[in-house]
């Protein structure tokens, strides 16, 4: 099976319908979010997005490696998907397909090209040794809208991971563990989500996060991606049937309200939950019965 | 020590799911089945009367590699024997098992696979369960690694297991029989064989266990296959929840 299986006419047919009496399949707003739900694991860095019934996992990572020739003053930083048949039984493992090429072009376009992250600040000595931040996306539920669901994991991820601290002495460097010294927060220049909008009924329906089955109804998409500043970072109409002009000018508004608000939600996890680790962090260090590891110095 | 925890069918998009999360090692797999599928053409001709297992391992923060295929045929040449494949419904047909390292410790190229293995084995037969392939039988798997002292250490973590002399995976039937043995380092037959009986002891929890040091929370006899059967039980009740309701 290579396929997600079609929707019938009578499906496409009934979300049309709907859709011309502002109606969505699950009571929506044209303009609403599905209910976003963001946990994180034991390590930094691991967080598990659920929005709707489309869920994801992304793991941050870190490794010292040498920086490119080209670039000796930039650390690395790679966002890597991989669709397998956990998502969706359509997904063929090991193999890539076409909504795993577009959704990483434009998480790559969105997140890595805007530079959302500092990749000099990753950089240890010129040319020699450099951090590399890898994002791994694991899809493990797919009802639609995978390309924002993975964009805000990862805006998430990498504002929640630490690495651990480098220091340069006599030209060596020195990765201290995370018990010897306090893991170091990345450097995020600014926080850019992107926004998918499915179009319907020659564009005179324009709906947010829409589901499988809305996509599949859907006559084309527009994605935007745009920081919380309302800085324009990515916007693409690859295919589909055309948009009027004024639609796109309306929704790019819609799109940084959105962007905006879903910000707000992630600040508010990320706030929560290291407030918790520091609470955590200090009871086990105020602990009697806590092997303390023997000063050498 | 903490007994292993395990939750069935999360996933809505997979026929089957399982969550598997090993405190001793860290590990957390999420395995997810899809069967029977459709497969190409090109793959079922080798055997038209069975069902052709597929495995997939996903590893958390790396690309697949040689390690994960290593890793990959194992558990296929495991898992094929324990499917009923000629069932009906399943011949020619695909039963796709993906495995994600979602949690615990990287493995890095060129260490051993073995440490992931136990909880892998664990989460692929859950998840096979959860998605209602029928199969022989179940098993548990269990790691243990012999220290420099001649110590067997049960479940070590990564880094005891990469000083350990040997490393040993054994999985073990319902009925005691031995399914898989894998090993590592350099070990003499009379170290193999007190492994296998400790492994023995481990899955089906024997009382007659020498060091009576066997875990008793796992399990309703502190087994690992006591934690199977009861994940199965579970399983068992949920579906069949209509017909108790009805009584």
């Amino acid at each position: 099976m290579s396929k997600e299986a079609q929707l019938s006419i009578a499906e496409r047919d009934f979300i049309l319908e709907a859709l011309r009496e502002d109606v969505r399949l699950d009571g929506r707003q044209p303009d609403q979010f599905r209910p976003m739900d963001i946990t994180f694991g034991e390590e930094y860095g691991h967080v598990k997005l659920q929005l709707g019934k489309t869920s994801l996992i992304v793991r941050i990572s870190a490794e010292v490696t040498k920086p490119r020739e080209e670039r000796p003053f930039d650390g690395l930083f790679n966002i890597n998907m991989e669709l397998s048949s956990m998502g969706s039984p359509a997904w063929e493992n090991g193999r890539s397909n076409d909504l795993e090429a577009s959704a990483t072009n434009t998480l790559d376009r969105v997140i890595r090209h805007s530079n959302a992250l500092d990749t000099e600040s990753l950089c240890i000595i010129k040319g020699v040794s450099c951090w590399s931040i890898r994002a791994d996306v694991h899809v493990i539920d797919y009802d639609g809208n995978l390309t924002d669901a993975a964009c805000i994991a990862i805006m998430t991820g990498l504002q929640h991971f630490r690495r651990p601290d480098a220091v340069v002495k006599d030209g060596r460097v020195i990765v201290y563990g995370v018990e010897e010294r306090v893991p170091v927060a990345l450097n995020i220049t600014h926080k850019p989500l992107s926004i998918t909008f499915n179009t319907f009924n020659d564009s005179k329906h324009v709906i947010v996060d829409a589901t499988l089955k809305e996509e599949q109804a859907s006559e084309g998409d527009l994605v935007i991606g745009i920081n919380s500043a309302g800085e324009l970072c990515y916007m693409s109409k690859i295919e589909g049937s055309p948009i009027n002009p004024m639609v796109i000018v309306n929704k790019t508004s819609v799109a940084w309200d959105k962007v905006k608000e879903l910000n707000l939600i992630i600040d508010k996890v990320l706030r929560t939950d290291l407030a918790k680790r520091a609470k955590v962090g200090m009871a086990d260090e105020s602990r009697a019965e806590n092997d303390r590891l023997v000063a050498t110095e | 020590m903490v007994g292993p925890t395990t939750s069935l069918s999360q996933l809505n998009r997979a026929d089957g799911s399982a969550s598997y999360k090993c405190p001793a090692t860290g590990y957390n797999i999420l395995g997810a089945v899809n069967a029977p599928v459709e497969l190409p053409g090109r793959r079922d001709a080798l055997k038209p009367e069975e069902a052709t297992v597929e495995v997939f391992v996903k590893p958390g923060t790396t690309t697949a590699g040689v390690g994960e295929r290593y890793v990959e045929g194992i558990l296929r040449s495991v898992l094929g024997k324990v499917v009923l494949g000629r069932e009906k419904g399943f011949p020619r047909r695909g039963v796709v098992l993906t495995l994600a390292i979602v949690g615990g410790e990287n493995i890095e190229r060129g260490d051993s696979y073995l440490t992931i293995l136990p909880a892998l084995l664990h989460a692929g037969l859950l998840a096979m369960m959860s998605a209602s392939v029928p199969l022989s039988m179940t098993f548990a798997a269990t790691l243990l690694c012999v220290t420099k002292s001649g110590d067997i250490v049960r479940d070590p973590s990564p880094t005891a297991a990469k000083a350990a002399v040997s490393l040993h995976v054994f999985a073990i039937s319902s009925k005691s029989h031995l399914l898989l043995n894998e090993s590592e380092g350099r070990f003499d037959f009379d170290t193999w064989e007190l492994a296998r009986q400790h492994a023995l002891s481990i899955c089906q929890g024997a009382s007659d266990s020498s060091d009576g040091d066997v875990s008793m929370s796992e399990g309703k006899d502190g087994s690992l296959n006591g934690f199977i059967r009861e994940a199965v039980e579970d399983q068992i009740y949920s579906d069949y929840a209509y017909k108790l309701d009805s009584i």
